[in-house]
């Protein structure tokens, strides 16, 4: 069945589809429609779910780790500062290795106050333990939301489903919403490995001796490693069950490609635009968007864009005092190649607090990296004043 | 899902679970301070003259446990179907809900289940499993309360009615169209029929003598206050002009009298309502003079509201001060200005005659009188007779004290000895609601009295077991102590607002009584207020907050952040207090105040 419906609704629709037993949230802009929609599809019952009001961020997911301690599948969702906001209860998640689904909007961080995207809520996250996927699509964001869960309740580690502010939450497109029961056998109801039960009462995340904490870290570290694989055979399982793939990273047009554009969110459609007219000259300009950035896709991104080649990252973020935060990870995951292999990088700061990314800004990147022989700085702004 | 992923997966240890489990950590030895489920009053209850145990009953409505609810309402109030039309509700005033959105119309849900109880078939003969027999001086709420009270506890009853037919002032003073005749008949044959003897027509000292009483262990006094007081015009005597007590009385017994198109009703208590509202229904043109403002009328703000909607007039800050005639025929009377001067000792500020405006004269063909009735007690012997006009009774009603041998002042008694009294003839505000409390009040005192006669008085009878509220309400079911709906250890102390969590309560609005249009009222004397739909009623019951009483919301067991609060199967709950910390958070949420916190060994 095929709807038109905004990207917070595709969010909405796939949390459904999921059959998800409890939704706690707090509203935030861009993101309250997505619970909106929710909390009516919970009051009219077309979702058997539990919908519980809070005060805070901090509060919703709080109540998600209870909910899901117990055993039952749980989400929420939020923007910007009510993700700051939640800080240390993601830590909570994540350590207690709580297969939560949450969706984040990417939203710039105040102030100055402001409501448009950019990717720095999240990745200011980066290091809690969560599971991260970026989204381009309404499609992409429904279809993600059903995966997200089979992926966290086969690691047992939260996933952060994120899509850009208005650019897709509030943008209408054509989705395509699967079968309910494609979906039921596609995702089976959760098996809880630990459960909280009050009959038989134990303490969940008391005290770890040195000894234990960092066996715990190892553990959940490995779990992230056997994420970053685990996403792609869910992405390939359900490609033969609704024919539609989204990989952990995109490689298109790039194989061949003298220049490579790297992006993720919704620059990507743009560059993809980009992408396609300069081949239309015969130009051998190539895209890859990264989907997933924790557990980051290394081993990937090696092979993509290995060669002698330039390679632009486009960064809708800042690492204030260093630079682009894909680029500098790209940079590093690239490090170890032999140095014929290592591609000349360029990361380009961009788009930052809603600002509009249009082909001719991407344009103005390709030129630049043609022609560069070396960036002279690791960060380069695109279209700041000086 | 390939099998390798899971498996692998299925590897790795998860998460930081203690291997033993918790319950050997009894963190309840951390507390201070415990929470404990105990009733507290309702404020309702406590402003209830009958001693109604409302929000009780009101929970079981709720439920949908209506026959419960019957039932519990008949312990203590045994004529819900006519306190339901004219009881004016101080319940609804004290109802915490007030402050919230509106206040449960408790009087609504009352008269639905008081119309239940009449429509059933007529409940069974009570057999008196007590040797002595008690008689009730008086058929009116008082007398027929404490018979009913009395004839529940064991005990043979009597009661000796003057009139031809019994219900006191309910039938005499309380005109058709608030309580209508069929619903009071039925209400004397239910209580006939449940054994409480009625002799009509056999007044004392008008048939049946006092001396011959002496065969009743105790007897009860109840004979209401139909004496009216003079308005103080000069001329009063005279065609024209009469009490209107009595002309109420006429009217009930179907003789209409002839007041003429301009009547005045002198007097601004229900009785005057009462008048002015019987009269219009004659056709009278009816205007209420009062000496004071409205704000100090004694009546039922709703009579005076409704009479106001019937058409009647007011005539404020106006003394009547002479009768006037000519030939012999009423003309009118002549009024004296007043104004508001200092509060007297009723707390209401004294009329005084006005210094600036001139007397004024109201054409009139009828005056009737209603400014005050006082008891007539001419029957009784001179040592029993009150000074004061009515009976200065103790906490339970005794006017010669709960002990048959007591002497009065004025020497020994002759005839019967135990003798207490209530309703009208004492001292307390006159109304329905008071009279049913008297009346239930001297049926405990009696029935104990009459168990210190017999030398089987129990050890714990202090009547604070029994008596609630600020105002020494008494409860049946707190004074039998075999009674299984009993409360156990209740607190007696009011929930006010502020003892409650409104958070958890919802804005709903009251359904208002469905009224007669004026015009269809003053036809004739069917009932003006037709009260609630059964809907509306179980709807009101919905909106009780059960103050300061478990009512199994489990709010408490949702919040409590130590799992020690579990359901039992007989509704209520357990703390374990092996794993209850003291927090506070089950009392701190609990929406109506019915968890208290206790220090640790106090």
């Amino acid at each position: 069945m095929k709807k038109v419906m905004m990207g917070n609704h595709a969010v909405s629709w796939g949390v459904s589809l999921a059959r998800a037993e409890v939704v706690s949230a707090y509203p935030i802009t861009p993101q309250t429609q997505i619970v909106e929609e929710l909390s009516e599809m919970c009051s009219d019952g077309r979702l058997d779910a539990r919908f519980i009001k809070v005060e805070s961020e901090h509060s919703a997911m709080a109540a998600c780790i209870g909910a899901s301690a117990t055993g039952a599948r749980t989400f929420t969702a939020t923007s910007s500062q009510g993700l700051a906001l939640m800080h240390e209860v993601l830590h909570w998640a994540a350590g207690g290795r709580l297969p939560i689904v949450m969706a984040d909007i990417n939203r710039a961080m105040a102030p100055g106050w402001n409501i448009w995207t950019d990717q720095n809520d999240s990745l200011s996250q980066r290091d809690t333990g969560w599971i991260q996927l970026y989204c381009e699509t309404n499609q992409e964001v429904l279809d993600t939301t059903v995966q997200a869960f089979k992926l966290a309740e086969a690691v047992d580690l939260p996933v952060m489903l994120i899509l850009d502010a208005f650019f897709l939450s509030h943008t209408s497109e054509p989705v395509d919403v699967p079968d309910q029961d494609a979906v039921d056998r596609f995702l089976p109801p959760r098996q809880a490995r630990f459960k909280l039960d009050t009959q038989d009462p134990h303490a969940f995340g008391a005290l770890v001796r040195p000894d234990a904490y960092m066996e715990m870290r190892w553990h959940q570290h490995q779990a992230m490693d056997l994420a970053r694989t685990t996403l792609d055979e869910i992405a390939e399982e359900w490609n033969g069950e609704f024919g539609r793939n989204w990989p952990a990273v995109e490689s298109y047009r790039a194989a061949d490609a003298e220049l490579i554009l790297v992006t993720s969110g919704t620059i990507t459609s743009t560059a993809r635009h980009v992408v396609d007219q300069r081949r239309d000259r015969g130009e051998r300009v190539g895209l890859v968007k990264v989907k997933m950035f924790r557990p980051f896709p290394t081993d990937v991104l090696r092979k993509v864009l290995a060669g002698p080649r330039r390679v632009a990252v486009l960064d809708r973020n800042i690492s204030p005092g260093h630079g682009g935060i894909f680029a500098e990870e790209i940079r590093s995951a690239l490090y170890d190649l032999p140095l014929d292999d290592r591609p000349l990088l360029f990361g380009y700061v961009l788009g930052l607090g809603g600002r509009d990314v249009t082909p001719a800004v991407i344009d103005d990147i390709i030129e630049q990296t043609r022609v560069g022989a070396r960036a002279e700085r690791e960060d380069l702004w695109v279209g700041v004043n000086p | 899902m390939p099998e390798s992923r899971e498996t692998k997966a299925r590897d790795i240890p998860a998460v930081a679970v203690s291997q033993t489990s918790t319950r050997v950590n009894k963190t309840g030895s951390w507390k201070y301070i415990r929470p404990r489920y105990r009733d507290r009053v309702a404020p309702c209850n406590a402003r209830c003259p009958v001693g109604i145990d409302v929000e009780g009953y009101m929970n079981l409505v709720r439920e949908g446990r209506i026959w419960e609810a019957e039932d519990l309402l008949l312990r203590e109030n045994p004529m819900p179907a006519i306190t339901g039309r004219v009881c004016d509700h101080p319940c609804e005033e004290a109802c915490n809900r007030q402050g919230f959105d509106e206040p449960v119309a408790i009087h609504g849900v009352e008269r639905y289940l008081g119309d239940l109880i009449l429509e059933q078939p007529l409940p069974d003969h009570f057999k008196p499993w007590r040797t002595e027999r008690i008689a009730l001086v008086g058929s009116g709420p008082a007398g027929l309360a404490c018979a009913y009270h009395l004839n529940r506890l064991g005990y043979g009853v009597t009661v000796f009615e003057s009139d031809a037919q019994a219900g006191g002032m309910l039938r005499q003073g309380i005109p058709g169209y608030r309580l209508p005749r069929t619903v009071l008949d039925r209400q004397i044959e239910w209580f006939e029929a449940q054994g409480i003897e009625i002799r009509c027509g056999e007044g004392i000292g008008d048939g049946v003598d006092w001396e011959s009483l002496s065969e009743f262990a105790a007897v009860f006094l109840a004979t209401g206050a139909h004496s009216s007081r003079a308005a103080g015009m000069v001329d009063e005597e005279g065609p024209g002009v009469r009490p209107g007590l009595e002309f109420l009385r006429d009217v009930n017994r179907g003789q209409i009298p002839i007041l003429g198109l301009r009547v005045a009703v002198i007097g601004g208590g229900n009785t005057a309502m009462d008048c002015a509202r019987t009269a219009r229904r004659l056709g009278s043109e009816v205007t209420v003079v009062y000496r004071r403002t409205r704000a100090e009328m004694p009546a039922i703000a709703a009579e005076i509201e409704e009479a106001e909607r019937e058409g009647v007039t007011f005539r404020f800050l106006a003394a009547p001060r002479a009768a006037l005639r000519e030939n012999g025929v009423l003309t009118g009377i002549a009024c004296t200005p007043m104004e508001l001067g200092p509060p007297d000792d009723s707390g209401r500020r004294r009329p005084i005659p006005s210094e600036t405006e001139q007397e004024f004269l109201l054409e009139l063909d009828s005056v009737l009188t209603a400014i005050g009735e006082t008891p007539d007690l001419g029957f009784l012997p001179d040592p029993l007779k009150p000074r004061w006009g009515t009976f200065e009774v103790g906490p339970l009603n005794a006017v010669t004290g709960e002990s048959p041998d007591l002497d009065t002042a004025e020497g020994p008694l002759s005839g019967p000895t135990m003798v207490f009294a209530g309703g009208d003839v004492a001292e307390q505000p006159r109304t329905v609601a008071h009279a049913l409390g008297a009346g239930k009040r001297a049926a405990l005192g009696i029935d104990r009295a009459l168990h210190v006669a017999r030398g089987r008085a129990p050890e714990d009878w202090d009547p604070a077991g029994f008596t609630f509220g600020p105002e020494g309400n008494v409860s049946i079911t707190q004074y039998r102590r075999d009674d299984p709906i009993r409360r156990e250890d209740p607190l007696n102390e009011v929930v006010e607002a502020e003892d409650l969590n409104p958070e958890h309560f919802q804005k709903v609005p009251r359904h208002s009584d469905w009224h007669l249009r004026p015009d269809d009222a003053l036809q004739d004397f069917s009932e003006a207020n037709r009260g609630l739909l059964p809907d509306q009623a179980l709807e009101e019951a919905q909106r009780c907050f059960n103050c300061g009483v478990c009512n199994g919301c489990e709010l408490c067991l949702i919040y409590c952040p130590d799992f020690a609060i579990s359901r039992r199967a007989d509704g209520g709950f357990t703390i374990d207090m092996d794993y209850c910390k003291g927090c506070g958070i089950c009392a701190e949420e609990c929406p109506r105040g019915a968890i208290v916190m206790t220090q640790e060994g106090v």
